[in-house]
């Protein structure tokens, strides 16, 4: 087990080259200059040139892509073009909001996702079915900006229960204020994250829903589970001892993909909400061609990824016993 | 479950009296925006955010008032000896916002690094005109130019940095030191920037214990949390539609204003098919600027007639573009040897149709509209007209600035004076000329414009500039921007608007 750790976290170091190549690739395609959009419309081209030489954005690709390996080697990730900061400080104070954010939403759509789903396989055929299986494809088809629009002009405009942008203190800082006397600042932190939260988590909701009803309906048919009820088990417990832990496999491998889902949907997410995370740093990265942020971010989200479907390979050999790592 | 809705609606409750509590403390003032600031160093900064705060952080030598006046900030006064030779006065015992004395010395410092052309500074081109900058005594500074450049007091309103903080190393980009009305206090990048009030400014105190600017990036979004009371006041860049709504709230307070900034057709004069002025009319007649501003802009621009604004002392309403005329446009084209000769309802010559590419860039919706509507008047007079839309970054540098395009529609900012819409642009190989337009006529015109000494001069020769420009026209102007800006009418003080978004009038400073 651990060696089969090991050798997975030992990949990630081709894995993290291979992206930092690929990112480079494309964004040697892109057409826009950091440099001109650095010094804005009203600046000479001379002026250009010369900070594009300042930035070495002038030398040619490959000595580009080897000096920041170089870098990348010392822990290094560059100094952003238009933030004057380092890559790595601007990265690490922007990723625990994202992840925050990422993993409520997580939580709320495997809760709301799961429930549906055992619900609708069970009662198949009926209402509740039908009522569930039309949200899930709402949840699939409704783009998460458009959603987050409309949460925001329900809660925060029409009704005002809850703020429309931004974050609360950070939940960790929150638990301890709470701990220490002021629940408030936790009741704003949760304030503040659930309306961004429920619109990241919609889709994948929707999604896991589905997923879950199929493989309930599947694992239900199966004979383990007629003899089961032979056997004169409840059905409470029929369903989820033995029909649900076995339709969790499936499950697991898509929710691990689905946190990348919510990742690349925490871009639009945050931007909407004004959620001070990674999300909305890339797009700003984007428009403006920070070449070493982007890099940065890329590099960032990929290694997270990576983690997160490494914890879900092993939370399989917890789950099913069948499956041996190593 | 009525239990579990109640705890719920309990916990909303105390989240909702938390939040009122804390936006009823009146001296604290919310101020939406769109972007973060890039840095707050006022030699580097270069969008909307970072001016703005930085011109709460920072003080000039000069302020400008609404009304785009040069007021004493820093100098208490200034004489001109000679045309080239521009003498300011500090006023006595001034003092950065950390206590330390603001001299002579800094003013020296943040001009000179300006100009140092390895320090990358944005708007260095312009200050070129200085060719020195010297400290007479602690309390003076002399500017020696190349040649009178009238413009230069406007610009002279740029914060003023303190020599031994950034020569100590300290890093004024993240953690500005100024001598402004407020000072910096935290700043939670793509998030929010936070001030308190500087004890050490020279001038009236800020009506405000705390001012917050929060970074909204999303137009709707930012309209939607102003409502909602999260924000106290937002200002342009807004969309129409919210415009049109907020405007219609009795709880917020309006300010609807013409701006300093335009919205503009760039021609690609060295394009054979648009080298001929009479083209280039021909093109600027099919542009339908009533709808454009009526209906895609909302009315909050407004219909442009030349290249000089509206509210600049140089503005004369007898000088005036071509208008909307179909049928005009189509004689032009036919005296240009353009005629539909095979009736397939494209005007051709030589076997050739006229067909041309009309760009603009993605970030904002509206140019893509009036983009777009352009296509289909130019396609109903027989003009096979394509449309080429990217984003800011490949549109500006990889396109219009490297001119490849034919006719584009872009805009230009803070046009605080009409050198600053001119004369980069519109001079023989200026440094912002992607038209590559040349009329040795309108280059002189322009030269004597930012060298004249007196008002009269300088607009007699914008006149006549702008009356060449208007039947020449390297540029078409297709709107003059407008500028909102709504607050909660909650707000303990007045709020004063100017047309650049500065915010000392919205810390219950005047003018």
């Amino acid at each position: 087990m651990l060696a089969y750790i090991v050798r997975r976290l030992l990949l990630l170091i081709p894995m993290a080259a291979g992206m930092v190549v690929v990112t480079f690739g494309l964004l040697l395609l892109i057409p826009g200059d950091p440099a001109s959009v650095l010094l804005g419309q009203e600046a000479s081209a001379e002026a250009i040139n010369n900070l594009r030489n300042a930035l070495g954005l002038n030398d040619p690709w490959y000595v580009r892509l080897g000096a920041y390996f170089a870098r990348l080697l010392q822990g290094d990730m560059g100094r952003s073009i238009f933030q004057n900061q380092a890559v790595s400080e601007i990265v690490a104070g922007r990723l625990g909001a994202t992840i925050e954010l990422a993993v409520v939403a997580l939580i709320l759509a495997c809760l709301v996702g799961i429930s549906l789903g055992v619900l609708a396989a069970t009662r198949q055929g009926s209402i509740v079915d039908t009522v569930s299986m039309i949200f899930a494809q709402l949840g699939v088809s409704m783009p998460v900006y458009w959603l987050g629009l409309l949460l925001m002009l329900l809660f925060a405009v029409t009704l005002g229960w809850l703020p429309a942008i931004g974050r609360g203190a950070p939940f960790p800082e929150a638990l301890w204020a709470a701990l220490t006397g002021r629940p408030q600042v936790l009741i704003d932190s949760f304030a503040h994250i659930l309306l961004p939260a429920v619109a990241l988590a919609a889709n994948s909701a929707a999604i896991i829903s589905r997923l879950v009803r199929t493989a309930m309906l599947e694992v239900l048919r199966e004979d383990f589970v007629r003899t089961a009820y032979a056997k004169g088990l409840r059905r409470q417990r029929v369903i989820l001892r033995h029909a649900f832990r076995n339709a969790l496999l499936p499950v697991l491998s898509v929710v691990g993909l689905r946190f990348g889902a919510l990742l690349g949907g925490a871009v639009l997410t945050e931007t909407i909400f004004a959620w001070p995370g990674l999300g909305q740093l890339t797009i700003t990265a984007i428009s403006q061609r920070d070449l070493p942020l982007i890099q940065g971010i890329v590099l960032t989200f990929a290694i997270i990824f990576a983690l997160v479907n490494l914890v879900v390979d092993l939370l399989y050999a917890v789950v099913d016993p069948r499956i041996r790592l190593g | 479950m009525s239990k579990a809705l109640s705890i719920t609606a309990a916990f909303l409750l105390a989240g909702l009296s938390f939040t009122a509590l804390s936006s009823a403390q009146a001296a604290t003032v919310t101020i939406g925006t769109d972007v973060d600031a890039g840095t707050l160093d006022p030699r580097l900064s270069r969008d909307t955010t970072a001016y703005r705060v930085i011109d709460l952080i920072y003080s000039g030598l000069i302020h400008t008032t609404p009304s785009l006046e040069a007021k004493p900030d820093l100098a208490e006064s200034w004489e001109t000896p000679n045309p080239t030779t521009w003498i300011f006065k500090l006023r006595p015992n001034l003092k950065f916002s950390d206590g330390s004395p603001l001299t002579a010395a800094d003013v020296v410092f943040t001009f000179s690094s300006i100009l140092n052309k390895d320090f990358n500074a944005p708007m260095r081109a312009l200050y070129t005109p200085i060719s020195a900058v010297e400290a007479v005594d602690p309390q003076t500074v002399k500017f020696t130019l190349s040649a009178p450049y009238a413009p230069l007091l406007s610009y002279l309103d740029i914060g003023i940095v303190s020599k031994a903080l950034v020569e100590g190393g300290t890093d004024i980009a993240l953690k500005p030191v100024g001598a402004g009305p407020m000072k910096f206090a935290s700043w939670t990048r793509g998030s929010a920037i936070q001030l308190e009030p500087n004890p050490n400014y020279w001038g009236e105190k800020p009506k405000v214990d705390k001012v917050t600017i929060k970074i909204i990036g999303d137009g709707s979004a930012r309209a939607q949390a102003f409502e909602a009371g999260d924000l106290d006041i937002i200002q342009s860049p807004l969309a129409p539609q919210d415009i049109k709504r907020l405007q219609a709230d009795k709880r917020f307070g309006a300010v609807v204003q013409p701006g300093l900034g335009v919205t503009y057709i760039n021609f690609n004069t060295k394009d054979p098919l648009l080298s001929s002025p009479k083209m280039r009319q021909a093109f600027s007649m099919l542009i339908d600027q009533k709808t454009i501003v009526n209906d895609i802009y909302q009315g909050v621009d407004a219909v442009a007639s030349s290249i000089v604004l509206p509210s600049s002392w140089a503005y004369s309403k007898d000088i005036k573009q071509p208008g909307f005329d179909v049928e005009g446009a189509k004689k032009l084209f036919k005296e240009e040897g353009w005629a539909d000769t095979n009736g397939d309802g494209i005007l051709d010559k030589g076997g050739k149709p006229l067909s041309i590419v009309l760009s603009t860039h993605s970030e904002d919706s509206n140019r893509v509209q009036t983009v777009e509507f352009m296509q289909a008047n130019f396609q109903a007079a027989g003009v096979d007209a394509k449309t080429q839309i990217s984003d800011w970054p490949s549109f500006s540098t990889n396109y219009v600035q490297k001119s490849q395009h034919q006719i584009a529609l872009l805009g230009w900012l803070n046009i605080v004076d009409p050198d600053r819409l001119l004369f980069a642009q519109l001079t023989t190989g200026g440094s912002t000329n992607w038209g590559g337009y040349s009329n040795p006529a309108v280059d002189d015109l322009l030269k004597q414009g930012r060298s004249a000494t007196t008002q009269a001069d300088r607009t007699a020769a914008y006149r006549k500039a702008a009356t060449l420009l208007a039947s020449d026209l390297p540029y078409y102007i297709v709107s003059y921007q407008g500028y909102q800006l709504f607050y909660s009418k909650k707000l303990p003080f007045e709020v004063q608007a100017t047309s650049r978004g500065n915010m000392r009038g919205m810390i219950g400073l005047k003018d």
